[in-house]
C-alpha cells in the first residue's frame, strides 16, 4: 500500500516531520510512505488562483495517486497550523485531491494534550464538501510531551508507543482497503487505457508504444537475460529457463500491468499459429493500442479490468466467438494478480482451445457430448456484444 | 466613543466579509469608530529559533492594544477559517499579546446558508486559548448567509430583520465592552501570566 505523508509544519525544525519520518522508516515492510513537503506553497487567495503552479499539482497528483494520506499536525492556538490549513484551502478549491481519499491523523506537541484539539479541527476540516476526505474514526494518536519522545537517530524511544502506531496504522490499512474498495466499485469509466499515469514499476523515459520497447526499456534498466539467474518464489532458474519453460505453456499467457500496459505474452509461436494473435512489437504498447478502437470493444475492455482491479471478482471467463465449434473452443480468462499485502497488480490473461482437452477426456472415459434441447445459449455468447460482465461468484475477492 | 478594531478575514478583494464590517463602520458611526485593518501583506505564520515576527503584524498587535475592542469578521472554509486569519492570529499571539482580555466580538458571512456558522464556532475555541485569551461576547453568533446577495448597491443590508438583529448585537457590544473595563482586576496579571506562558517551556 502506498501512502503519502503531510507534516502540518514549516518550521525549519518540526517533530511532526521527525514523528511522520519515523513512520515511514520504521514500518517501511508494512507500508510504504512518501514525505511531501509543503514549504513553499503560496498563502491562498482566490483573486490570485496558482491551483496550475507546479507546487500545488505536484502535492495533488501525490494524493490522488495514493491509497492514503496520514496527516501529522501540530497545535497552534487551538486548531491546526494556517501552514497546514492553506494547503487544504488549494486542494479543495479547483481540485479536490482529497474526495473519498482515507486519511489518518496523528499529531504530535509539547504539552500532555498532545494537539488533540487540533486533530478535532482537523476532521471537521477534511470532512467539510469540497475536502470530503474520508478519516478513520476513532484511533487517536497524540504524541504529547514530543521533546523527549525521540532519541538522536530520529526513532521513538517508548516501545508501547510504538505498539500503539502500529496497531492505529494497521486499523488505518485495513481501512483504506475497504474505502478505497468501495469508491472504486463503479468508475470503470475512469480506467485508463492509455496507461499515461504509470505506476512504481513503469518504465520511465521509453515510449510505450515503440515497436523496439521491448529493447529499449530492458537497455534502460539494465535487465537481465540469457544464462543470468533469477530467484523466484519457490525456484531458481536462469532467464534462458524461464524462457523455454513459458514458451511451452499449454496456454497463451499475456501480462498486462496495474498501469494498462501490455508487458509480456509467452510466445508460443508466430502470430498465426496463435489463438490470440500478438507480435513482438506489441509489446509494450498501452491497452487501447492494441485494441481496435471500437466503443464497445473500449467499454468492455474498461469494466473488465476494472472488475477486478476493484476486486468484484478475481476471474473473468469468456469464450471466443466466430470460431467452428466442430474444430475448436477457444476461452480467454482475465486473473487479477496481486502483491503479497492484496494490491491489485494487473491481468494474467490467457487463451486456450479446450476442445481437445474435452475430446480427449470423452475419448478416455468412453462418453460422448449430446444437445441439451432445453439450453438457453446465447448467440452472442462471445460478450462483445455484451458489455455488462459477469460476475463469478463463488471465485469472487472476498479474500481481501 | 469606543474605538474598535475591525479584521477582514478574508484576503479576497471583494470580500463580503469587508463589505459587512464596510456596513457596520458606517451605519455604527454615532456609536463608535471604527476602523478596518487588512491581513492580505502578512505572510504565512512560520516559527523560528529567534521568534521573529514581521513589522505588519506588530502595527496591527499595537492598534489592538489600543483599541477597546475588535470586531472580526471571517469567511468560512472548509468548515474552518481561511487559513490567513488563522495566520493572523498566530502573528498576533506569537511573542506579542495584544488580545489579552480584549472584548472581540465575531461576526461572519458565506455564500453558503449557514453564514459561517462552524468557522465562528472554531475561531471562539482558537480565540479563547492561553496566547490569545481574548473575551469574547458570549452566547452571541451574528452569521450572514447568502452573503453575494446580501447587500444593495449602497451596501445596505436587504433584510431589515437581520439589520435589526445586528443593531441589537451592536448595543450589547457595546455594553460587554463597558462591562469589560470594570473586569480589569486580573488583567495585570494576566498580561504577566501570558507573557511568561510559553509552549516552548518544558
Ligand atoms: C503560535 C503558537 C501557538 C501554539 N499553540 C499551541 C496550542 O494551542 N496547543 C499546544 O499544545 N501547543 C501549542 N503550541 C506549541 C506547538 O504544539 C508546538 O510548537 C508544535 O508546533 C510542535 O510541532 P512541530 O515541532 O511539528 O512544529 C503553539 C505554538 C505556537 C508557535
Ligand atoms: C476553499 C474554499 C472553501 C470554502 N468552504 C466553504 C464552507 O465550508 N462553507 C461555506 O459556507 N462556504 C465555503 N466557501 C465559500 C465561502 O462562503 C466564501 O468564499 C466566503 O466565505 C465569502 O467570504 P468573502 O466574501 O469575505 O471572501 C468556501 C470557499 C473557498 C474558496
Amino acid at each position: 500500500m502506498k501512502l503519502v505523508g503531510i507534516a502540518g509544519s514549516i518550521a525549519d525544525q518540526s517533530y511532526n516531520r521527525t514523528l511522520l519520518n519515523f513512520i515511514a522508516k520504521h514500518f517501511e515492510g508494512l507500508v510504504d510512505v512518501e514525505v511531501l513537503d509543503i514549504n513553499d506553497v503560496p498563502m491562498f487567495n482566490q483573486d490570485n488562483d496558482q491551483t496550475n503552479s507546479a507546487v500545488i499539482q505536484n502535492l495533488s497528483k501525490k494524493i490522488s495517486t495514493a491509497d492514503g494520506v496520514i496527516i501529522a499536525t501540530p497545535e497552534h492556538n487551538h486548531t491546526v497550523p494556517a501552514a497546514l490549513k492553506n494547503v487544504i484551502e488549494w486542494l479543495s478549491y479547483e481540485i479536490h485531491p482529497f474526495d473519498g481519499k482515507p486519511v489518518m491523523i496523528v499529531g504530535a506537541s509539547y504539552h500532555t494534550q498532545g494537539s488533540s484539539r487540533a486533530q478535532l479541527h482537523l476532521r471537521q476540516i477534511l470532512e467539510a464538501p469540497g475536502v470530503n476526505a474520508v478519516v478513520l474514526p476513532g484511533n487517536e494518536f497524540l504524541l504529547g510531551k514530543v521533546k523527549e519522545a525521540f532519541d538522536e537517530n530520529g526513532d521513538l524511544k517508548d516501545q508501547n508507543t510504538v505498539n500503539f502506531l502500529q496497531t492505529t496504522l494497521q486499523n488505518f490499512i485495513k481501512f483504506a482497503q475497504v474505502i478505497n474498495l468501495i469508491s472504486k466499485t463503479e468508475d470503470y469509466e475512469e480506467e485508463d487505457l492509455s496507461a499515461k499515469e504509470g505506476t512504481d514499476t513503469t518504465i520511465q523515459g521509453v515510449d510505450m508504444n515503440a515497436d523496439d520497447w521491448l529493447d529499449q526499456a530492458a537497455k534502460k534498466v539494465h535487465a537481465v537475460d540469457g544464462d543470468t539467474y533469477v530467484k523466484l518464489d519457490s525456484g531458481l532458474l536462469t532467464v534462458n529457463q524461464l524462457d523455454y519453460f513459458l514458451k511451452t505453456m499449454p496456454v497463451e499467457l499475456t501480462y498486462v500491468d496495474e498501469n494498462n500496459q501490455f508487458i509480456y505474452y509467452n510466445k508460443t509461436g508466430s502470430a498465426e499459429d496463435m489463438l490470440a494473435k500478438r507480435v513482438p512489437s506489441q509489446v509494450g504498447d498501452a491497452l487501447d493500442k492494441v485494441h481496435p478502437k471500437i466503443s464497445r470493444v473500449i467499454k468492455h475492455v474498461k469494466q473488465v479490468i476494472n472488475t477486478l482491479r476493484t476486486g468484484k471478482t478475481d476471474l473473468v471467463s469468456m469464450p471466443v466467438p466466430g470460431g467452428d465449434e466442430s474444430k475448436s473452443h477457444v476461452m480467454h480468462y482475465y486473473k487479477a494478480m496481486h502483491d503479497e499485502e492484496g494490491n491489485y497488480k494487473g491481468v494474467n490473461e490467457w487463451a486456450v482451445d479446450i476442445k481437445p482437452i474435452v475430446d480427449q477426456y470423452l475419448h478416455e472415459t468412453g462418453q460422448k457430448l449430446v444437445k441439451d434441447p432445453n439450453a438457453e445459449i446465447d448467440a452472442t455468447s462471445g460478450a462483445s456484444e455484451k458489455p455488462e460482465v459477469k460476475v463469478d461468484v463463488t471465485s469472487s475477492a472476498s479474500k481481501h | 466613543m469606543n474605538k474598535f478594531i475591525a479584521i477582514v478575514g478574508s484576503n479576497s478583494n471583494k470580500s463580503t466579509n469587508r463589505e459587512l464590517l464596510k456596513y457596520m463602520q458606517r451605519h455604527f458611526q454615532p456609536q463608535a469608530e471604527i476602523e478596518l485593518v487588512e491581513i492580505a501583506g502578512l505572510p504565512i505564520f512560520k516559527k523560528s529559533a529567534d521568534k521573529y515576527v514581521p513589522q505588519e503584524a506588530k502595527e496591527i498587535a499595537k492598534k489592538i492594544e489600543s483599541s477597546d475592542g475588535v470586531i472580526i469578521a471571517t469567511p468560512e472554509y472548509d468548515h474552518s477559517i481561511p487559513a490567513v486569519l488563522s495566520s493572523a492570529l498566530a502573528w498576533l499571539s506569537y511573542g506579542i499579546h495584544p488580545f489579552v482580555d480584549k472584548p472581540v466580538m465575531i461576526t461572519g458571512a458565506s455564500y453558503g446558508s449557514l453564514g459561517s456558522s462552524r468557522a465562528q464556532a472554531q475561531l471562539r475555541q482558537i480565540l479563547d486559548s492561553p496566547e490569545l485569551k481574548a473575551r469574547i461576547m458570549p452566547s452571541s453568533e451574528f452569521l450572514l448567509g447568502h452573503s453575494l446577495q446580501a447587500f444593495d448597491d449602497n451596501g445596505n443590508l436587504n433584510d431589515q430583520d437581520v439589520a435589526k438583529e445586528l443593531d441589537g448585537l451592536f448595543k450589547d457590544f457595546l455594553q460587554f465592552v463597558n462591562i469589560s473595563k470594570q473586569l480589569n482586576n486580573a488583567n495585570v496579571v494576566n498580561k504577566q501570566k501570558v507573557e511568561k506562558f510559553s509552549w516552548d517551556k518544558d
